[in-house]
This record gives structure tokens, sequence and C-alpha cells, in this order.
């Protein structure tokens, strides 16, 4: 399988050979990491703009250490730092950046669809870092590569997504990405964030019930609640959502013994996911973020290795 | 010029006329062709004449955004698309809420204009759904109708009072039907296809709410409410079920919800964001049979220009609203007429006396005497759309491209060929 | 296979033993701080194949590594098609042992440049040689080889193509570039 796009969008667009390339690639990056150079010369030269239009630390981190290990020139820009504040259209923005010579675009930002919109129209090759509530590639992918790290591969395996489905792009991409691997998929939850609608995606299950959509699973990702939804009037409050969406040492009794438990952080302990859990054998939450290094290393890799000059 | 157009099929819905036959205009009237003198004489052999088309539904964009649109561009775009008269939304900027904004939208019209711009007054001051504006100074300036076309008044007590004043200065109300909390901070049809994209939805609810509270106010009031861009099939039945027991209810649908779905959004394109949104497949199913089979009276096209910056930005922040006048007669004909849903005279129906009665306008035809507003199309025609060839100032279109039957060729306002193919 | 035939599978084999009695000569048959190290993808097993010989040999053979030097390239973006990461495996410490690089075809010396980069992020070698199966002799690089199998210097609009007897057709060929698509 050869890797022949400039742009990484979605896991939608994607078919399932090429998620495997990336898989593939981004296991020998984990290796670079573990050695004594952590570093290797794949990008030098070339030039990484992480444009973050909505506030992000842990995306931004390991995206900006991942352009750093392959050695290419990382620059970095927030929205409130962007002149986008100065009433510049998000085009006008990105083709300024562009003009600088740029090589890739490492982009997030609250539209579903922005970054789909400007790699039409730019040369440089696009990363998305998540838009809206759409995608979230390198997050679904880090996740993926987690659990065929330790399962030894995704086809068959029952995967529950729980919590706030609705205003997830990270469920979205990895619900895309697995039922391309040949996983079942259980998005789960309370019923005003979980719409029956996925239902028409074959493979995908939706389920308001705690115990029905995790006695089976061999995987568990959980997702942030977040307290806006509440003010906004989709559950009732945290303690709520706790009691009955929440996973802690009780819930695990009627889950399989080996089922893996994650979270693409940050978490909030003893809402979605009890402390006890979170730092419990069956957690692989750290895990997670390691791997999340080596598949945006893979990513850049790839994506740069197809943007012609 | 006095003009003799020979030998067209002429459909004739308000007097119940469909024959092969020659029209005469002499002195911007409706004459007796073996009359008419010293005329022009076009042969329209396989063309279709209908009285000119009206469209209740449209925004010209002057005052306010005159980068986007003027009266003149958007008359002569009306021109282009068979229109010979069009409804003036109220939503500009200023508003049209006073007497002296329709004086303003008189004048300009009567200097710049193409075709007749018919002003519709807003409903509340500056349509913001508070205050009733001064209805009966809009009536006496000369307005049609009234509308807060854009936005819903949400306050029902608000809602029946207007309609209630309304009727004694006898103007019918066009409403934008949308409840504001149902469909907060959407921007496509909520469905599978928000569900995927991970967009906010706004629910067929919000509309489908608002038109069963306006079937209530128009049976309390015996006054007609007309429903603006009905969009989902459950509107449909409302509006349906109430006709049915004799409330004075009408409503109308656009080319594009006649046409497209809001699986289209997958592609970003911000030329398919408007509101009411694209819906369903299963809607817009409802809403041609609802068209074919006259429980929507009127095609109207909610012309709405936004300029190309406005329109080039991320999907969330574009502005609502497709221009349609240029593309309406052709992309509903595809749709209804070449399809076989329906036979061409009913379907001429919904552009000429439909819009019309909407309008309270009697006998809207082509009996000698009347004013000479002419639409002359070719249904042959077949074409592939190119905005670049539109009169519009503005290009937001999602039909670019779109291989579509029927063309207008010419369009007559007061016995004045306005509008001509190819010249 | 659309080529021209430069060398049998019989060239090849007697390539391979002359080889591992070089190698062997020079290591006196003492491999336990020495590693074959080959580059994907015909390097690989290419090396398996030197690795082998040996072990019939001496009865003992040095440890076995690949290298993936895509990481190291110096033509990312350039090239028309980015190929696919193989499997990087260095089993054994770098520091202080002895390496022989091995690779099918040395050409530009390319290739071996970034090779050396990569290796030397592992650590430090004692020592590094490199052996090919066929020498080209077009290099670009102040590079070359300490162990040649055979030498081939076809027209700069063919590439060299070896095949071992696993991948069927053995035998070594010149194809034109417009053709391969291997």
């Amino acid at each position: 399988m050869e890797w022949t796009r400039k742009d990484l969008l979605s896991l939608y667009d994607l078919e399932a050979e090429e998620i495997e390339c990336i898989l593939d690639t981004a296991a020998e990056f984990k290796k670079v990491s573990q050695r004594r150079v952590k570093k290797v010369p794949a990008l030098r030269g070339k030039t990484v703009v992480n444009f973050f239009v909505e506030p992000s630390t842990r995306t931004r981190v390991s995206f900006e250490l991942a352009e750093q290990r392959l050695s290419a020139d990382v620059v970095n820009m927030q929205a409130q730092a962007s002149s986008l504040l100065k009433g510049e259209t998000l085009l006008d923005t990105v083709k300024n950046i562009e003009a600088l010579q740029v090589d890739l675009v490492v982009m997030r930002h609250s539209a579903t669809g922005a970054q789909a919109f400007i790699a039409s129209k730019l040369k440089c090759g696009v990363i998305n870092a998540g838009d809206g509530a759409h995608s979230h590639p390198t997050q679904a992918l880090l996740d993926i590569f987690t659990i065929r790290e330790k399962k030894g591969g995704i086809k068959g395996l029952n995967v529950t997504i729980l919590g706030d489905i609705l205003h997830s792009r990270v469920a979205r991409s990895n619900m895309w990405g697995l039922l391309k691997l040949g996983a079942n998929v259980t998005l789960a939850g309370p019923s005003t964030l979980v719409p029956r609608e996925f239902e028409s995606i074959p493979g995908v299950k939706v389920c308001h019930n705690l115990k029905d959509a995790v006695a089976n699973a061999d995987v568990v990702n959980l997702l942030r609640i977040q307290h806006e939804r509440q003010t906004a009037g989709f559950f009732p409050g945290t303690g709520e959502y706790a009691r009955f969406f929440g996973i802690n040492a009780e819930s695990m009794k009627f889950m399989k013994p080996d089922v893996m438990i994650m979270h693409p952080g940050p978490i909030n302990r003893d809402v979605e996911l009890s402390g006890e859990v979170a730092d419990g054998s069956n957690s692989v939450i750290l895990e997670q973020v390691t791997n999340g290094l080596a598949v945006r290393m893979a990513v850049l890799f790839l994506v740069a290795g197809c943007v012609k000059k | 010029m006095n003009l003799i157009l020979k030998n067209a099929r002429i459909i004739d819905p308000g007097r119940n006329i469909d024959t092969i036959g020659d029209i005469g205009v002499e002195n911007a009237v409706i004459t007796d062709p073996g009359k008419v003198t010293n005329a022009r004489e076009i042969d329209l052999t396989g063309k279709v004449v209908t009285p000119g088309f009206i469209d209740v539904h449209v925004h010209l964009r002057q005052p306010g955004n005159t980068t986007a649109e003027t009266i003149a561009s958007g008359t002569a775009a009306a021109a282009a698309g068979g229109f010979t008269s069009v409804v003036a939304m109220p939503n500009t900027s200023p508003a049209a809420d006073t007497a002296g904004a329709i004086e303003y939208l008189r004048q300009t019209a009567a200097r710049t204009g193409v075709v007749r711009v018919l002003p519709c007054g807003c409903m509340t001051k500056n349509f913001a759904g508070q205050e009733m504006a001064g209805i009966g100074s809009l009536k006496s300036a000369g307005v049609v109708a009234l509308s807060d076309d854009g936005k819903c008044i949400q306050d029902h007590s608000l809602m029946r009072h207007v309609v209630e004043y309304a009727k004694s200065f006898e103007l019918p109300i066009l409403d934008h039907c949308e409840d504001n909390y149902l469909a907060a901070g959407g921007v496509m049809n909520e469905g599978k296809w928000s569900v995927l994209l991970g967009m906010n939805g706004m629910t067929g609810a919000a509309e489908e709410l608002m038109i069963a509270r306006n079937i209530i106010l128009a049976r309390q009031f015996q006054w007609p409410i007309h429903m603006q861009h009905v969009s989902v099939k459950e509107s449909v039945e409302l509006i349906r079920k109430a006709r049915a027991e004799g409330i004075p209810v009408t409503g109308e649908a656009t080319p594009h919800h006649l046409s497209l779905t809001d699986d289209c959004i997958k592609t970003y394109d911000t030329n398919y964001k408007m509101n009411p949104p694209l819906r369903s497949e299963e809607d817009r199913q409802a809403l041609l049979r609802a068209v074919a089979d006259g429980t929507i009276t009127a095609i109207a096209t909610d012309h709405a220009p936004h300029t190309v910056t406005a329109k080039l930005v991320e999907f969330d922040h574009a502005p609502f609203g497709i221009i349609g006048l240029e593309t309406a007669l052709s992309v509903t004909y595809t749709e209804l007429v070449a399809s076989g849903m329906m036979a061409l005279p009913e379907f001429v129906k919904r552009l000429t006396t439909g819009p019309a009665d909407i309008l309270r306008m009697k006998d809207y035809d082509l009996a000698e005497g009347k004013a000479a507003d002419i639409t002359v199309f070719d249904p042959e025609a077949e074409y592939v759309v190119d905005p670049s060839t539109f009169k519009s100032k503005s290009r937001n279109t999602p039909f670019g491209g779109r291989r579509v039957r029927c063309r207008n060729i010419m369009t007559i306002v007061g016995g004045n060929v306005v509008y001509e193919y190819g010249k | 296979m659309n080529g021209n035939k430069l060398f049998t599978a019989e060239d090849i084999d007697a390539a391979v033993e002359k080889i591992a009695s070089d190698i062997g000569a020079e290591f006196k048959g003492d491999f336990s701080d020495c590693a074959l190290v080959g580059i994907h993808n015909q390097g690989v097993p290419f090396a398996q194949l030197i690795c082998e010989s040996l072990r019939k040999k001496y009865g003992t053979a040095p440890l076995l590594g690949k290298l993936d030097i895509s990481m190291y390239r110096d033509d990312i973006g350039n090239r028309l098609r980015l190929p696919a990461i193989k499997e990087t495996e260095i089993p054994f410490d770098v520091n202080g042992s002895s390496i022989i690089l091995v690779d099918d075809v040395l050409s530009t010396g390319r290739t071996i440049r970034a090779a050396l980069d990569a290796l030397t992020d592992y650590g430090r070698a004692g020592l590094i040689r490199l052996a090919v199966l066929v020498d080209r002799g077009n290099l670009e690089f102040p590079i070359h080889a300490d162990y040649v199998g055979l030498y081939s210097t076809p027209p700069s609009d063919e590439k060299i193509v070896v095949r071992f007897a696993a991948d069927g057709e053995p035998g070594i060929y010149a194809v034109k570039w417009e053709n391969h698509n291997l």
C-alpha cells in the first residue's frame, strides 16, 4: 500500500488499507521514540504550522513533539494570536501562511469542514487536528493503534463508545475507522446525546443503557462529559450522569475481565470514569498518549511525502 | 413597440385556456391580434406563452447590501427568469417597516427596475418581533403584503394581534415559520446527515410548530396566512388538512427544496446553506407531490443574493440563502413536468395564478385589455446552467453545471420586451 | 520478468558464496561481535542468504538485523510515490560492534548514506562494512562496497532488479525504468 494523499481530513475518506498503512508506519515511528536518539531527519527543511482556531493543549503538544522528532521547523499559531479577530477570513489567513512557503498546516477549528474547505484551496498539506463535532482523525488512529497493539487486531472486536456522542468528533472518527477495519461499534449514553440516526450505518448499534452497552465489550472508549451540555439541558447533572452512565469498580463486575478502558482525555474523574478504574490494570489511557505521538509522526511523514513543490 | 406573438401554445390558467394561437400587444395592453397595427411579429411555434410569472419571495438587498444585489440587477435577473412581478422582502437595511422606506423602494424601482416590484412591509418594527409596525401607513404607501421574513414572530400573542390588525387593512401575511428554540444554533437539517457530519441541526419540527400556530390563527380570524418556503413533509400534511377544512392558508415551495437534499452538505459547499435548510429525500418527495396536487399553490424562489466573499467561509459561518430567479423555471420544470409528475398547464398555475391568489390579485390572465405582462418559454430547451451568464450581481447558486430542461426566452412587462434570450 | 536477464540464479548463489567466504576470511570465523544488517527491500533476504552460508561454513553466524531507511532519505516530497515503511529491527547493541550493511544493488550510494545516518542513531558502531550483490558503478557519493558479488553497468535508463528464489523467476535483470513497478 502506498500513501497518495497530501491531506488527512477524515477517516471516512480513507480505505481500510490506507488506515492500516498509517498504523504500520506508526509502529515503526513508535520504535524511534524508544531509541537513544529519539529523532529522525525525515522532515528536515520542512516547515509545519500548527494553526489552532480552537484552544487545545494535548493535541497541540503531541503534534509539536511529533514534528520536532521528525526534524521539521515548527510554528504555533493560536486563534487569539492570529489576525482572525481583526476580521480577516479564514481563507485569507491560511493563504498568508502558505505564502511563507509552509509545507504542512495542522489545523483545529470549531466549524465542521473548515479543513476540507481550505485544503481544496491550498497546495500545502493539511492535517485535521479536529473540526467541530465532525472529525478528529489522529485521535481515532491512536485509539485504533492502541487497540490493535493490545488485542492483536480489530476485526470482530466489540467496541463501545460511551458518552456525549452527539457533540463528539472523537466518537465519529473512531466509528468510521473501526467499521472500516471490521469492528462492531456500539454508541452508548443518554438518549439526548446518542441520536438513533447512527443506526442507519451498517455495523453500528445505539444503546441507551449502560449494562447492555458494555457487558459484551472488548473495548470501552469513554468520552469527556462537558458541563456546557448540562446547562443546555441535555441531561440533569454530572451526579446523575455518573450514577447511570459512569464506569466504576461496580460496573467492572459486569464487564469482560480483559475489557480495555480508554479515554481521550482530559478525564473528569468520578464523572464518566472513576479514579480507581482510570488508574487500574484495564486502563490504557497513558499508552494512548504515548501512541498518539507515534501516530502523528506517521501521519506527518506520509502526508509530507505527498506535498509536491 | 406593438407585438404579435404568433403560433404559440397559449396557456392562460385564469381563463382555463390551453390552445395554439396568436396574442396581440398594443399600447401596453393585450389586444386582439387582428387589430394590432405596426407590430413586430414573432413566430413562436413550439413555444409557450403564459401570463407573466410572479415570485412572491425575493430579496433585492437594496437598501443595505447593494454589493450583493440592487433593485436594478435583481429585477434584471427576474426578467431573465421569466418573472414580471416580484414581491420584495422587507428585511433590507434599513428595514421596509415605514411608509418612507416603501416610498424609497417604489421610486427606485420605478427609476431602475426592469420588472414590477411589489413592496412588502414588515409585520414588526425592524422585523424584530417585538412591536407591531405601522401596518396602516404601510398599506397607504402601497405594500401588497406583510412579512417578517428571515425571522419569525415568537410571541404568539403579538402574532395574533398582527393577524387581526392586518385583516382590517386587507393585507395578506407571508410568514417565515420557525420556532427559535427548536432551531437554535442550527446550520442544516437535523437528521442522518447532521448526525454524521457533526453539525448543529434544525429540526423540521421548528417549522411544523409555527405552521400549526399560523393555521390556528388563520382559522380564528378567518384571514389568509401564507407559509413561506415550506420544507418538511409534516408541514405539507398540516396545510393539506387545513385547506381541506376551508382554513385560508397557502404555502410555497422553493426550487431548491424541490430539487436538492441535505446529503449535498457533505461537500461543505456553502451554496447548499439556506434557511429552512435542505431536508431529506422523503421531505422533497412530499413537497413535489404537494406542488403537483395543489396543496402548495406557488413556487417561490427565496432569491437571496450574497457576495462571493460572504459565502467563501467555513460552513458554520456562512450566511443562509441562495439566488434562484434565473434557475427557478428550468429547475422546477425539470423536477415536476419533465419528470411526468404534473401537466404543464397545472405547473404554469404555480407561477402565475397561484401566487396572484396569495396576493389577492383578481383575474390574473391574458384577457384583452389587461396589462401586457407575458412570459414566453421553450419547454423543449435543454442546457447546462452557467452562472457566469446571470444578470444577478451574485453567484451563490448550487445549480451551476446542472443539466436542466425548459428555458425562458422572452419576458414582456407592460408591453415592453424586457428580456429576450440571446439578445 | 519484463527485462534483460543479466545474471542467473546460479550466478547469485556463487556470489553469495563468494561474499560469505570474504566475510568469513576477514572475521576469521568469529562473529561474536558481528552483525549483518539488511537494507529493505532486497537487502534483507540477501543478508539472510549470506547468514545461512556462513552458518554452513562455520557452524556459527552473525546476528541479523533489518533496516528501513525511509525516515533518512534526502528526497522526501520529490519522489513520485512514497513507498510504505518496512520494519526496522536492530536486535543487538550497536555500540562497539562490527556491522556489515547488506544491500542488493549499489548504485548512487545515497541509500547507503541514509543507512549510515540511521545506524548512527542506534549507537556508535566499532566498524561498518558494506556488502552488495551487484555494483553498477555509478556512485554519486564517496562510498564503496567492501564485498561485491557481481559487477554490471547497464544503461542509465535501466534499473537493476534482483529476484531471489523466494520471489520466483530468480535472477538479476535490467528493466527499463518506465516498465518498473516492483
